[in-house]
This record gives C-alpha cells, sequence and structure tokens, in this order.
C-alpha cells in the first residue's frame, strides 16, 4: 500500500524499555517521568488517523512530557553523518544530540504509522517522504527538531559532511528549516561549523564555499557569531589508515 | 420475700455488666492485634538483607524487555525468532527470591541458552580496562563486538539485579559487593556470559588492553585473564591479535615488550596460539585523536603519516 518500511514490531515494548533506560540509566539526571503515559501520548498522536495527515503539533503533549534541560554548549546539530555524530557525541557524555535527548532516544531509528478508523498500527507499509509530507515520522522529528533547537543554548556545534551529494548544507532539510529558524537567539553565543569528509570520501564541500558558504551567511545576517573550521585534523586521522 | 429477689436482680446486673466488659476488653483486644499485624505487612521489607552496592535497576523488567526487543527487531533482524518474554523470565528466574551470595552458573543456563547467538569469525574483539574505547570502537566500526555488542551483554550492559528469600523477591535498596560475596548475580553473570563469549569466538580474535596502567596491562585476575583467555578454543581460534593502547598523553606504564604482556604471550602460546601484539594500534588510536587533535601525541601521528 506505502512504499516505506511498515511500523517497527514490539514498538511500545521498545519505546517504553527506552524510556526507562533513558531515566534510570543513561541519563538519570532528567528525573522521574511517567513512562508509560509518555508511551500514549506518543500512540495517540498518530493513532486512528490518517498517516499523511500527522502534523508536528500532534507530538505536542509528548513533547512536554518527555522535555529536560539541555545543558549549555552540548548541543550539536549534524547532517548526513549519524555514525561520526554518535561517535562525537559519545552518547551524550561529550554533547547531546537530538538523539542523546530522551525525545529523540525513544524514537531514533524506529518506523511508525497508524491508519484511519482502526486503532491498530500499521506493520505492513508507512508512507514515505514523497508520497507525503505529513507523515508520521517525519512530523515527529520535525516537531522534535524544533524542540531542540528552542532548548539549545551557549556554543552551537554543527557537523556537516562535505562529502555528501549535493553539498554539506542540504536544503531542504531539517537544519535548514526547522532547526535554525528556532535557534533562540539571545540565548546563543556561537555557531561553531565543522565540515569532515568521509573516510577516503570527496571534499566537495569547505568552509567558505558551496552550500556551507549559503550556511555561513545565513547565519551571519541573522546576526549569530559564526566560525567554520575543515576539522582537517580529524579528517587527517581518519585518512592516516 | 423482697430482699432474696432484690438481691438476684443485683447479681443479674453484676454479670450482665461483666460480660458487657468482657466483650469490650476482647474487641479492643482484636483491633489492638490486627493493627499489629497488619502493619507488620505494610512495612517495607524489614527482613531483606541489606549490601553495600546499589539495588536492583529499577523498571529492570521494562527496560531488559526494551532491549531485547530494541535489538533483534530494530539492530539484528536475523534474531527475529529470539522470544524476548521467555528471555525475561529466565533472567528474572535466576536471581529471585534466591539468597543473592549463592548464585552459580547453573542459574543462568536457560537465560544463556535462550539469549546466545552464533558470532562471526575474526570479529570478537576482548577487553581489560579499555572498556569505553572498545566500545566507542565497535560502534563506529560495526566489524568488530565486545561482549556488550551481543544480545546477552546489550541487555545487561550497566544494569544491577540481585534477590532475597523474601517478598517480593527482589532487593531495589542494594545488592552484595564483589567484596561482600563472589557468588553475587551480577559477577557470576558476567563470568558466565564471558566464558561463552569466549568459546564462541572463532578466526582470529582481538584484545584491547591499556598500557597506561600502573597495575600493568595484562592482570591474571581480570575476567579476560582469569576467564577468556582460558576458553578460547584452540581448534577454532587460529590467532590473537593484541592491541595495546596508551592514553593520549597519559603514561606510558607498558607496551607490548612489557612484562605483564610477556606473561600473557606465554599463556596463549602455551595454549597454541599464534599472537601478534601492536603498541597503539593506528585505527583505535585515531578515535582517540578525533577526540584530542591538538595533543602532541596526535601531531606526531599527522606527521608521520
Amino acid at each position: 500500500k506505502w512504499k516505506g518500511e511498515g511500523t517497527t514490531q514490539n514498538l511500545e515494548s521498545i519505546v517504553i524499555g527506552r524510556c526507562y533506560d533513558y531515566i534510570r540509566i543513561v541519563n538519570p539526571a532528567v528525573g522521574e517521568k511517567n513512562c508509560s503515559q509518555i508511551w500514549e501520548a506518543f500512540k495517540n498522536a498518530f493513532i486512528n488517523k490518517d498517516p499523511c495527515s500527522i502534523l508536528p503539533k500532534d507530538y505536542e503533549l509528548f513533547i512536554n512530557l518527555t522535555l529536560h534541560t539541555i545543558p549549555p554548549n552540548k548541543s550539536l546539530f549534524w547532517e548526513n553523518n549519524q555514525l561520526l555524530v554518535n561517535s562525537f557525541a559519545d552518547r551524550g557524555r561529550r554533547y547531546m544530540s537530538l538523539g542523546d535527548t530522551l525525545f529523540g532516544f525513544v524514537a531514533d531509528f524506529l518506523y511508525w504509522c497508524g491508519q484511519a478508523d482502526s486503532p491498530g498500527l500499521d506493520y505492513e507499509s508507512c508512507p514515505t517522504t514523497v508520497e507525503c509530507e505529513n507523515n508520521t515520522v517525519d512530523s515527529f522529528w520535525r516537531m522534535a527538531s524544533i524542540t531542540y533547537a528552542q532548548h539549545s543554548s551557549g556554543v552551537i556545534h554543527v557537523l556537516l559532511n562535505g562529502s555528501a551529494d549535493g553539498g554539506a548544507y542540504p536544503q531542504p532539510g531539517f537544519f535548514a528549516d526547522y532547526e535554525i529558524p528556532n535557534l533562540q537567539k539571545d540565548k546563543i553565543s556561537q555557531i561553531v561549523i565543522w565540515v569532515v569528509d568521509d573516510i577516503e570520501g570527496p571534499d566537495i564541500d569547505s568552509c567558505g564555499v558551496n552550500t556551507v558558504k549559503t550556511l555561513e551567511t545565513r547565519l551571519k545576517t541573522l546576526g549569530y557569531d559564526v566560525t567554520c573550521t575543515d576539522n582537517n585534523k580529524s579528517v587527517m586521522f581518519l585518512l592516516c589508515l | 420475700m423482697p430482699l432474696q429477689q432484690g438481691s438476684a436482680r443485683v447479681r443479674q446486673r453484676t454479670v450482665l455488666l461483666v460480660g458487657i466488659a468482657v466483650l469490650l476488653g476482647a474487641l479492643v483486644l482484636a483491633v489492638v492485634l490486627a493493627s499489629l499485624l497488619t502493619h507488620g505487612r505494610h512495612e517495607a521489607s524489614p527482613e531483606m538483607l541489606k549490601w553495600k552496592d546499589r539495588g536492583t535497576t529499577k523498571n529492570l523488567q521494562e527496560v531488559i524487555l526494551g532491549r531485547c526487543y530494541n535489538y533483534i527487531t530494530a539492530q539484528h533482524p536475523e534474531l527475529g525468532d529470539k522470544d524476548c518474554l521467555k528471555i525475561w523470565e529466565s533472567l528474572k528466574d535466576a536471581f529471585i527470591y534466591k539468597n543473592p551470595c549463592n548464585i552459580t552458573p547453573e542459574d543462568y543456563q536457560p537465560l544463556m541458552e535462550l539469549a546466545s547467538h552464533p558470532i562471526p569469525c575474526n570479529k570478537s574483539l576482548f577487553w581489560s580496562k579499555t572498556g569505553d574505547l572498545a566500545h566507542r570502537y565497535t560502534k563506529s566500526n560495526q566489524n568488530f563486538l565486545t561482549l556488550e555488542d551481543t544480545l546477552l551483554g546489550y541487555m545487561a550492559d550497566k544494569v544491577s539485579w540481585c534477590g532475597d528469600p523474601s517478598a517480593p523477591g527482589i532487593n531495589y535498596e542494594s545488592c552484595p559487593k564483589r567484596s561482600e560475596c563472589e557468588s553475587n548475580p551480577g559477577s557470576v553473570f558476567w563470568k558466565t556470559a564471558s566464558k561463552m563469549f569466549a568459546e564462541a569466538a572463532c578466526g582470529v580474535v582481538q584484545v584491547m588492553l591499556n598500557g597506561s596502567v600502573e597495575a600493568g596491562a595484562f592482570r591474571s585476575s581480570s575476567i579476560f585473564g582469569s576467564i577468556e583467555v582460558f576458553n578460547l578454543d584452540p581448534d577454532k581460534v587460529s590467532e590473537v591479535h593484541i592491541w595495546l593502547m596508551q592514553d593520549i598523553g597519559g603514561p606510558q606504564s607498558e607496551s607490548c615488550s612489557g612484562h605483564s604482556i610477556q606473561r600473557l604471550i606465554n599463556i596463549l602460546e602455551e595454549r597454541n596460539f599464534k599472537i601478534i601484539c601492536e603498541d597503539n594500534y593506528r585505527p583505535v588510536q585515531l578515535l582517540q585523536c578525533v577526540h584530542n587533535p591538538d595533543h602532541t601525541d596526535c601531531r606526531l601521528c599527522t606527521n608521520s603519516s
């Protein structure tokens, strides 16, 4: 029916389990949360609805229940380099990427959707972005990205992939469309951009060039203090192989 | 006769009054006893044993189940036939209502059998005093697997549990430290799982050791030194590669030519394994350097390339 992957099996157990994993082990500093309530809020955002009619604000209750402080200077935004981000972020110890917050952690790498006039989850297939914009998963990440940007402060880091097809700063993209517009200018002291190439990948984009230049200009125009590094050292170390 | 009738009535009234008094007394006694007994039952398990380490992780069942499903669904769909509920039950049965100083490897056998899965050859990565670095490496290079990257280790990592003979059978307040008793649920679990992990290894195996530790990179008292080394199967494992990592900017306490490494090499050679030892194995060191790019140790790497 749809072209995308169906709902992940055992979704409820995984989401609730991850919720408790997060508050008990990964980041107990966020305090006590009601993980069953959080699952209900998550589910109610899309159950019994046409999976092409889901909006970011449908996840508002879920976000309210999972929200917690993001420590200043720890936000790490990224595009097209999830493995590298995980390595840099070190499970929230060095940086706290969206996937290291409670709201990002419970949903990372999962798929889900419901159907109109039925209380069940659709395990067969779910709509892709191409099939419809307002699908369950994209709307979730839009809401999560908006929230993440709104609660970021201090020095902000952005990790971009200099080997990505179409440029390191994708437009349209989550960072361009949902995160930059929701940064709180008065809470941010500096934006640090890192452009890192894939191991043995082409050097398509760099600081001051192409899409990265577009990004730098946009942020400077918005009034931010911006620096950009091609993180050559990291690249060279990885190339040392 | 009027006097006799009067005294009989008095006696009747007295009996009645005494009877009422006795009844009241019995009632009061019953109420007091009842409140004492129920009060005792509501008190938070005063009979549970008290230990020095942190207690069972709260919401243990949800965490274990969630991790199990996460592992077999989202990460390793080839293990889709695993029954996570059964796996949880077998873990719980291993320790619930038992004295946490009396746990045996046999207690974990059902769990081990349900949760074990084959490990591809040449991928096993053992580690000792390098947990953080080893796990960061396997996360960025999925060609290697530590015990904590297998289903069993993944479920149990950073989680604690122990039982108690009194209800509800699980102790969330405290659990025994190794110094209090060795046969505690956590220690026995990791020893048993490590033994199985070593037995399952085949082809070339890797071990990441810490060359910045004062007490020596290889210790006979560690799980690697006491269990894993001796459970590698010479019929399945051909070579052991030692990666001796020193902290960036840390002390260079030991290298491949060091005493404890020589001891390890002797033990392994005696069991007919071929050994290769490498100081600061490059790919792992690069991972260290990514986080310390400005350190002189890392500049040396850049210059030498």
